[in-house]
């Protein structure tokens, strides 16, 4: 199954009112098409940290639309996230996260973005049309 | 959010249950914050009852840990749900927070 969702911007709102649309449909998806357990969290997981760095990251610069697209395939799903924020590619982000350093210096600066590149598969970005292309895979049980 | 606790002998177990993500991890933060007492010798978060957390919810547990490190509490977490477990060890966190199976293994070891 191919299923779209719509987020759009709401000014001033925190943008973590997004998270439980995303989720509802994330859930549904999974009902639907008989999601194992860690590919919903997987998903959810990525969705989430991809959403709010669009939203919170000031690249909300003429944001109006942030589009996810949802197809199942075998244990896994495709992500597809388009947005006409501002140009931004959260594969070449310049924050490398501080894995390894000490607790007291650690800082949670693009941790989110590392969860995402670790967790999924098959990324692929690309700026086309005025707009910001986000492919990959998430899959269940590796 | 609802945190369940239970304080034996100067140790402060904390069980919190559910989602920790974006949309509640501030009060995440200020439940945990609240849990917490001059008094306690150690503390121990079981996350047996959390199934999902993300950075947000990591950085939460970054400030508590750090926040405890500044008076030299000893802190730990244990009973992590596998999903949590991976976003640990892929963060990192499993390094710079002590990690126990179980929490007697957390009540018997953490000093």
């Amino acid at each position: 199954m191919r299923r779209s969702l719509n987020i759009t911007p709401v000014p001033g709102a925190a943008a973590a009112e997004a998270l439980p649309r995303i989720v509802a449909f994330v859930e549904e998806m999974a009902e639907l098409d008989d999601w194992a357990p860690d590919l919903v969290l997987r998903s959810n997981l990525i969705l989430e940290e991809l959403i709010l760095n669009t939203l919170t990251h000031g690249r909300t610069t003429g944001l109006s639309d942030i589009e996810i697209t949802l197809e199942s395939g075998e244990n896994s799903v495709a992500i597809t996230l388009v947005d006409d924020g501002a140009a931004f590619d959260p594969l070449n982000d310049e924050l490398p996260a501080n894995t390894d350093l000490p607790l007291q210096e650690r800082s949670i600066g693009g941790l989110g973005l590392h969860l995402v590149r670790s967790m999924a598969e098959d990324l692929a970005y690309r700026h086309a049309d005025g707009k910001n292309h986000l492919t990959l895979v998430a899959r269940s049980g590796v | 959010m609802e945190l369940a606790q239970e304080r034996d002998a100067g140790t402060n177990v904390i069980r919190p249950a559910g989602r920790v993500d974006g949309s509640n991890s501030a009060d995440f933060h200020e439940s945990l914050m609240a849990a917490l007492s001059g008094d306690d010798n150690r503390v121990i978060l079981d996350m047996g009852g959390i199934d999902y957390i993300s950075s947000a919810g990591l950085r939460v547990l970054l400030l508590l840990a750090q926040h405890l490190g500044g008076s030299a509490t000893p802190f730990a977490v244990c009973s992590l749900a596998a999903s949590v477990d991976e976003v640990f060890r892929i963060s990192g966190f499993n390094q710079i927070i002590t990690v126990f199976g179980t929490l007697d293994e957390a009540k018997a070891q953490l000093a």
